[in-house]
């Protein structure tokens, strides 16, 4: 039987209309696009997550973007002019209030927020806690600690780290050996110079003295107060007599170079990894050195949905299935990537399961510090990596004598305060 | 009759052909090219630099505001400027006459396409690879520099950690990267000088160094010029080597405007306050410009 050409071309479009059936009947494919500054090492639990996610979610799809942190909130927010935000972030704490101010963020919803004040601890929840209001699920926790080179302390003739920076000073100064031409071989304390490193350290030693460094409306700063001089005046002492300087930096700790430095408990998994099998007779842990009652600062990062996600609902899904217990020895998916990083989290099943991994005085020391009454959030104060960055210009002219410690926090609070004034 | 008519109008192609369309069609891509990604975002800056705006909200307009901060309240803008000048004077000081003098020298080597290979090299290097080599170069304690005058007894100084040092050894970096370039400009207008002027010299009784002095030099004027004017140009828009070698610091004494308002822009997101910050280093290096162009007119190209 020969068909005329019109019965073909119905022929034909019933043939597409066969092939296109099934694929209309398909169920669409959300696509959650997370964000991150975790590199592939480090998010490899959380993708091992995400798959599992996908193949017990059919139709959902979790792409994951690696994100420098120093370009973390510039990528966020051209990717929204762009109209192409992502769904989920890993935010700093305080890059929120800028984001909340351009209506960048999701509030979450009733009962995320119901889950997370069941299952963290105030201090995380704190920290993704912007104007009385949370943003979102808190994540890894660091805090910050005066981590000692035992046997160096040892060779110099002390069996204790320091508890005032008198002590500081003297054992520093004992521990610290130079070379002819002047320059340090082993620093007797260091700083971190990269970041906002110089300023947080600053802000650990001011609530280690129980002086926040802002005010708690976060429009004035407590810089000129006798706390911050004292403080800044004895970091500037340590320089004048040479006990540390700008070459003598936190990251030469692994190798010996140096006697003392502050550092967060993420720096655990670098310190192992050089130390090996000598970490624990090297490394000791202990409060920051003060003159008042003792404390440190925390700093956290929390997922947020962006408010643009056209997968608002399944994104806040996602996240608490990530945050909730999933069978890696109890931990949750976030909770096992943490873990595997040596960081600390505020979510109290995952600090409960990581107890096993955590048993070292190492880890101990600093969960104890996150537990103690003078710990403090870092408040998220408005532009604060400007203020940061700021703070740390003014901390380095005294360091370097190019202004005296009254004069730098005199400026400091000018500058600041400036910024603070800028915000509704 | 009527196609007689037809034939004295001009036609399209005689339009397009004609002396007052045709030169504008043969310039018309690079117009284009201009106008879309030249003067649209200039007239943008502009626009922005008037505002209030950190890429997202929209921009609100506060007129002069975010030039009188600058210039009025920013104290470290003006430190930043000086960095700038600092920086790009001691490029040219240090980076124009060391490349006339190597090049001098490669022109009377024998082995000239080897030299010209070896001193292009930091050319074709990435920044980030010489900036690292550097760091590790000129690290206090254990680097190739201080180790090595350590050797002669002599003091090694902080290069890149000391708030007085710091700019000095970054312009010793940008001097010896833009070497290669500065050198092939030179050894190409040493080529253009006639033999005949040297011998006529040497008639004379000049020694090489009398030949250099009043031969060389003032016959290579306009290239030392041209050498001089974009080098400085170049040096005052500078700032990846500060981010990559030290960050701008310590205390940011290596942050040069450039850098100062990337950050600005890119880390603080005040777009306004930066696009402002932009047009000041614009209105500084446009001057510094009609300056050297003055005195290139004077010394250069009109006395030759």
């Amino acid at each position: 039987m020969r068909l005329t050409s019109g019965r073909r071309l119905l022929a034909a479009l019933a043939g597409l209309m066969l092939t296109a059936a099934p694929a209309s009947s398909q169920p669409t494919t959300t696509t959650i696009r997370v964000a991150t500054h975790y590199n592939a090492q480090q998010i490899a639990p959380m993708l091992a997550c995400f798959r599992q996610y996908e193949a017990e979610h059919p139709g959902t799809r979790i792409v994951h973007q690696q994100v420098s942190y120093e370009d973390f909130i510039q990528t966020i927010l051209i990717s929204r002019v762009g109209r192409a935000p992502v769904d989920i972030y890993n935010l700093y704490s305080i890059w929120a209030p800028q984001l909340i101010a351009t209506r960048a963020l999701d509030p979450p919803p009733f009962e995320i927020e119901r889950f997370v004040r069941a299952n963290y601890t105030p201090a995380a929840i704190g920290a993704a806690t912007i104007a009385q209001r949370l943003w979102g699920i808190p994540n890894s926790v660091s805090v910050y600690q005066l981590v000692y080179n035992k046997k160096l302390l040892e060779a110099a003739g002390f069996s204790a780290p320091p508890r005032t920076p008198e002590e500081r000073m003297r054992i520093a100064g004992a521990i610290t050996k130079k070379n002819r031409q002047g320059n340090s071989v082993i620093g007797g304390y260091a700083f971190d110079l990269s970041g906002a490193n110089v300023t947080h350290v600053f802000y650990s030693e001011m609530y280690a003295a129980r002086v926040p460094p802002y005010t708690a409306d976060g429009r004035h700063t407590n810089l000129r107060s006798p706390t911050a001089l004292a403080i800044l005046t004895k970091q500037t002492e340590l320089f004048r007599r040479g006990i540390t300087s700008n070459s003598v930096l936190a990251v030469d700790f692994a190798g010996g170079g140096v006697g003392m430095a502050v550092m967060a408990n993420w720096m655990k998994d670098t310190l192992r990894s050089v130390l090996g099998s000598r970490f624990e007779e090297t490394v000791g842990v202990a409060p920051i050195p003060t003159d008042g009652p003792g404390g440190t600062m925390i700093y956290s990062f929390f997922w947020g949905v962006d408010a643009a996600s056209r997968a608002k609902p399944q994104s806040w899904d996602l996240l608490r299935w990530l945050n909730s217990p999933r069978g890696h020895g109890g931990l949750s998916c976030t909770g096992a990537m943490l873990a595997g990083m040596g960081d600390l989290t505020g979510n109290r099943a995952d600090l409960s399961a990581m107890r096993g991994q955590t048993a070292d005085p190492f880890s101990q020391a600093y969960i104890a510090a996150l537990a103690a009454p003078g710990a403090a959030s870092q408040p998220n104060i408005w532009h604060a990596s400007e203020v940061d960055r700021l703070l740390k210009y003014y901390i380095q002219l005294a360091w370097a004598g190019r202004m005296t410690p009254a004069e730098a926090l005199a400026a400091a609070d000018g500058d600041i305060g400036a910024i603070l004034a800028e915000q509704p | 009759m009527r196609a007689a008519v037809d034939h004295s109008r001009p036609g399209l192609l005689d339009w397009l052909s004609s002396k007052r369309v045709a030169p504008y069609l043969f310039v018309a891509p690079v117009l284009i090219f201009a106008l879309s990604l030249f003067l649209g975002p200039l007239s943008f800056a502009a626009y922005i630099s008037f505002t209030d705006w950190d890429g997202v909200a929209d921009p609100k307009w506060v007129g002069l505001k975010n030039y009188t901060y600058l210039i009025g309240r920013d104290r470290f803008f003006w430190t930043s400027i000086w960095n700038t000048l600092y920086f790009a004077a001691g490029s040219v000081i240090l980076g124009v006459p060391s490349a006339l003098i190597v090049a001098a020298l490669i022109a009377q080597s024998r082995f000239q396409s080897f030299w010209r290979t070896v001193y292009w090299l930091p050319m074709v290097t990435n920044i980030v690879a010489v900036a690292y080599i550097w760091w590790y170069i000129l690290n206090d304690t254990n680097g190739l520099l201080n180790r090595t005058l350590d050797l002669f007894g002599l003091p090694g100084p902080n290069w890149l950690t000391s708030t007085s040092m710091s700019m000095f050894s970054v312009i010793l970096v940008a001097s010896w990267m833009s070497l290669g370039q500065n050198i092939l400009v030179f050894l190409s207008g040493l080529s253009g000088i006639d033999e005949t002027y040297y011998e006529a010299a040497r008639l004379d009784g000049a020694n090489p160094w009398q030949v250099f002095r009043h031969v060389t030099i003032p016959l290579l004027r306009p290239t030392i010029l041209f050498v001089l004017i974009t080098s400085l140009i170049n040096a005052l828009s500078s700032f990846v080597l500060m981010m990559i070698l030290t960050e701008g610091g310590p205390a940011r004494s290596t942050t040069v405007t450039g850098l100062y308002l990337y950050d600005m822009a890119f880390t603080d997101l005040r777009l306004g306050r930066a696009s402002a910050a932009a047009y000041i280093l614009f209105a500084i290096i446009f001057v510094i410009s009609l300056i050297q162009l003055r005195l290139l007119r004077r010394g250069g190209v009109e006395a030759h």
